[in-house]
């Protein structure tokens, strides 16, 4: 241990906690901001007050922004989780050449950059009249949720014995039934992880839906860009926490599925 | 009556079909007819992009951006690589928590966290008066609208993907090695710079990579934080679309963009994980 004397550890430890708390301390900042009195932000608020909240659910074009977010998660969620798990279940069944080239289209949307995407839908959606709808929108989301779906029921899936499948197979048990009682009770926690990233994915997705969401389709990340190039209001730091609300009930729903998928694949012989 | 082989492949099929054919409908066609609409120009199939390769103002955004990454990467893996060491020393509670810290942040909005940023660096927000209280400096600093912004708000957003990959690739290091190089009578800075550094490389290699790759593609934090010399590839193609309509330059920039993209990432597949910095959220 001499190569690492106290001096050492102290400068690592500090220096990684000072980045860790540069990482998360600035996100909170929204939280006090949304508490602020006044019309202007002031950090910490001169006079604390929930009234900005108040605003936010009074005002009609927030909320709804809100309820159109939830729309189109809802919507991505389900294709993203339905047509991902079947192709996760899909690609074990194939050869490995076909495997990687599906796996790469699959994931094609995360390496294109997103403003690609986006001019790309923007253009074509214009012609197919897709702009501005809340399907329009769930579609493009699908194409940054569908990745995650299909690597963590991919994941989960490690844990499936094939043997487990052949037993069921021998002992008569239909297709469908060897779905319902073997495979899907393997990976419900990827499945449901996948379902909770998809949710989060959409929901703070901006750069396509400011191409797409038209007039009739604004989600809330849309409301918020537009009201951010125009002036720094209380109201878009209650959006924020709002946000941040949400998103720590995912992370946590998101953190207990990966440590069933982890138990799961471990007990695998 | 269908064999076992057959209706083996069908089912395979049908699970598959699904997925393939809206990838096909919702993201290969869009982007075909984009790759077309940049090549049809009448005044000849590669115009579009000579005339953004041949524009002083066009190149310029382009360097922009690639020196913006530049800088976001060397700071991102700077900032990083400390931090990824500490993670492989902490056990239990203290890593799970410093784990989290790092996760977590990926999955708050990047217009959040950009927004963030705003309150603090505003000409009276929370940094300044901390840095002229402080004394060190005299007066407040326009941190919004420049450079610095920029540069602030995106590695802030960038960091967590520098972080996962060189954690990842620090915990497959062999820690007999550092002793055995300290038991031959290394000093601790020879025993880093020959044995750990370099074996700690592919991660830093790949958290560079993928933080890069991503800084080319930025949008939402230089079009709040930077100012009107900070133009991006995407803020500039964002207004080739929505304020001069010009569609075909728009499409050409973008193809340019992915070409950049596709370009790095094929000299660099012989070391970067893309999964690796995939899985990681």
């Amino acid at each position: 241990m001499r190569w690492r004397p106290l001096l050492f550890r102290l400068a690592v430890h500090g220096f990684g906690s000072a980045v860790l708390a540069a990482l998360l301390l600035p996100i909170l900042a929204v939280v006090p901001a949304s508490l602020n009195y006044g019309s202007f932000i002031s950090l910490p608020p001169e006079t604390w007050s929930t009234r900005w909240y108040g605003r936010f659910f009074a005002d009609r074009e927030w909320l709804t922004s809100l309820v159109t977010s939830f729309q189109v998660a809802a919507i991505a969620t389900v294709v993203s989780v339905v047509f991902g798990t079947a192709a996760a279940l899909g690609l074990i069944r194939v050869g490995r050449r076909l495997r990687a080239a599906l796996t790469g289209l699959i994931l094609a949307p995360l390496i294109v950059p997103v403003i690609v995407t986006a001019v790309a839908l923007y253009y074509t959606s214009r012609s197919w009249g897709l702009t501005g709808t809340v399907t329009g929108l769930a579609m493009a989301h699908v194409l940054m949720c569908l990745p995650f779906v299909v690597l963590n029921v991919g994941v989960s899936l490690g844990g499936l014995d094939p043997n487990w499948i052949r037993a069921a197979e021998g002992l008569g048990a239909s297709p469908a039934r060897v779905f319902m009682t073997v495979t899907l009770p393997t990976i419900l926690p990827g499945l449901f992880g996948g379902a909770v990233f998809s949710l989060m994915t959409s929901f703070d997705e901006v750069v396509m839906s400011i191409f797409l969401a038209g007039i009739q389709a604004k989600t809330l990340p849309v409301k918020m860009w537009e009201v951010v190039r125009l002036e720094f209001t209380p109201i878009l730091s209650v959006a924020s926490t709002l946000l941040i609300g949400l998103t720590v009930v995912m992370f946590v729903l998101f953190r207990l599925a990966a440590a069933r998928t982890a138990a799961g694949t471990e007990t695998r012989p | 009556m269908l064999t076992a082989a057959a209706s083996r492949r069908l089912v395979t099929g049908a699970l598959l079909v699904p997925t393939v054919a809206f990838l096909a409908v919702a993201f290969v066609v869009p982007v075909g007819i984009l790759l077309k609409l940049s090549l049809t120009e009448p005044a000849g199939p590669l115009s579009t992009y000579a005339d953004i390769l041949g524009s002083w103002v066009y190149t310029r955004v382009f360097r922009n951006t690639i020196v913006l990454g530049l800088m976001v990467t060397a700071i991102a893996v700077l900032l990083g690589y400390p931090t990824a060491y500490m993670l492989t020393r902490l056990k239990g509670f203290a890593l799970t928590l410093a784990v989290y810290g790092v996760l977590f942040p990926l999955w708050i909005s990047v217009l959040i966290r950009t927004f963030a940023w705003i309150l603090l660096l505003e000409k009276h927000g929370p940094v300044n008066r901390m840095l002229v209280g402080t004394g060190i400096l005299d007066a407040p600093a326009a941190f919004l609208f420049s450079n610095t912004g920029v540069l602030i708000g995106m590695v802030h957003v960038l960091l967590p993907y520098a972080i996962l990959p060189i954690y990842a690739n620090m915990l497959r290091i062999d820690s007999r090695l550092m002793l055995a190089s300290d038991g031959l009578g290394a000093s601790p800075w020879r025993t880093f710079r020959r044995v750990y550094l370099p074996l700690s490389m592919p991660g830093v290699g790949t958290g560079a990579v993928f933080v890069f790759l991503l800084s080319l593609g930025f949008f939402i934090t230089p079009a709040l934080l930077g100012g009107a010399n900070n133009m991006t590839v995407a803020m500039l193609i964002e207004n080739l679309v929505n304020d001069r309509l010009a569609w075909p330059l728009a499409a050409a920039a973008s193809f340019l963009l992915l070409a950049a993209v596709l370009a790095l990432l094929a000299v660099t597949a012989r070391f970067v994980k893309l999964d690796t910095a995939l899985e990681a959220r």
